[in-house]
């Protein structure tokens, strides 16, 4: 009977607070991370096969805009897995461990990356 | 009325768990969750869950209410219900014995782990061993904890490895210890704890701060063993 037991562990029946999003979030951005470097490094590939490879590498990323779109997406990953990097290391430093300040900073990384992730898209368009 | 939405399990009738509903006359009062979990009882005689003290001391009544684990005890309505609806599931990841009564052998295993009491081995004086109030005052916010398991069953650290990271409730009893001047085996708690797993699976998520219904912090206690760890290593 007891191997049957069931397990409440139904993560939308949850409330999951804002600090939790977040260093949830900061291992998801890293994986995006990841995986996007894959892209970019095909993009820097096919730029270096030649004049006219790099052209197209360049038109891509001035006109094409689901690659400005990835690019913008992957600098804002970039821009809130190190906020978010920040947070952990300055708690693992022994800060802002308080329930208080630890939202505070939540809310401060969520600040920092949109700030981020709109300069990333001036940058990028 | 409210609504009232239960997490329903019965191991000898039920293949599954299920939610079922009640409605409820609050009477326009601001009840505490558990009085309205009596209320429910009149309705359905067959409901399980477990209480005692009533008043948040035993630590029994831990549950997960609208999402957030606290004792029904002490969180009134006004605290947690939305849109006119309570919802009431069993603490996440223990295995769940009848409704809202959950399986604790895991999370009592983990609290065996950290040697939960004080280890001297020097001559016990004629009356008792004496603390300064300074030394007394380091175990303020540590020795306050009731057991309720509402920090570990709200840690995905635990959740995902039940059976080889402390917990935050643990860990707080394990600090406890480490920071009892009438303790000698500080040295034996911080080798038992040296591993990948006891301590380093907390990623400071602080979902334990968010919910202890004392007001306690495992995740400072937590980070105060890390440094005795790192200290220790260096
Ligand atoms: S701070 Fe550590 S112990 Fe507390 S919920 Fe997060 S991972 Fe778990
Ligand atoms: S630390 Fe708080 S939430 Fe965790 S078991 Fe103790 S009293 Fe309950
Ligand atoms: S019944 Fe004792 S803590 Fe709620």
């Amino acid at each position: 009977m007891s191997d049957k037991r069931p397990v409440n562990l139904d993560l939308g029946t949850f409330k999951h607070p804002l600090i939790s999003m977040i260093s949830i979030g900061h291992r998801i951005s890293g994986v995006i991370l990841f995986v996007g470097l894959v892209f970019l490094f095909c993009l820097f590939d096919t730029s270096l096969e030649g004049p006219a490879e790099f052209a197209s590498a360049q038109a891509l990323l001035q006109e094409d805009f689901l690659s400005q779109f990835i690019v913008w997406g992957l600098l804002s990953s970039l821009g809130f897995h190190f906020s978010a990097g920040m947070k952990h290391l300055v708690m693992d430093l022994g800060h802002g461990e308080e329930l208080e300040t630890a939202n505070n900073a939540a809310k401060f990384v969520v600040g920092l990356t949109l700030v981020l992730a709109v300069l990333a898209g001036v940058w990028v368009w | 009325m409210l609504t009232v939405s239960v997490y329903r399990y019965h191991p000898e009738l039920d293949e599954k768990p299920y939610m079922q509903d009640f409605q409820v006359d609050t009477g326009g009062k601001d009840l505490m969750v558990l009085d309205v979990l009596n209320l429910l009882k009149v309705q359905d005689s067959g409901l399980a869950y477990r209480r005692s003290c009533r008043e948040g001391v035993c630590g029994s009544d831990g549950m997960n209410i609208n999402g957030t684990n606290g004792l029904a005890c002490i969180t009134p309505l006004s605290a947690c219900v939305k849109n006119n609806k309570l919802i009431l599931r069993p603490l996440p990841a223990l295995p769940v014995i009848r409704d809202l009564v959950i399986d604790m052998d895991q999370f009592y295993k983990q609290y065996e782990k950290v040697k939960p009491f004080l280890l001297n081995d020097t001559p016990a004086p004629a009356i008792e061993r004496l603390q300064s109030p300074e030394e007394r005052e380091k175990l303020d916010g540590l020795y306050e904890c009731i057991l309720c398991a509402c920090c570990s069953t709200a840690c995905p650290s635990f959740w995902w490895n039940p059976d080889k990271f402390i917990g935050p409730s643990g860990l707080l009893q394990a600090y406890r210890f480490l920071a009892d001047s009438r303790d000698t085996a500080t040295e034996e708690r911080l080798a038992d704890l040296d591993d990948p797993f006891s301590v380093f699976r907390c990623h400071g998520i602080m979902n334990c701060v968010t919910v202890c219904p004392k007001g306690l912090n495992p995740t400072k206690a937590i980070g105060h063993i890390r440094n005795m760890l790192l200290t220790r290593a260096t």
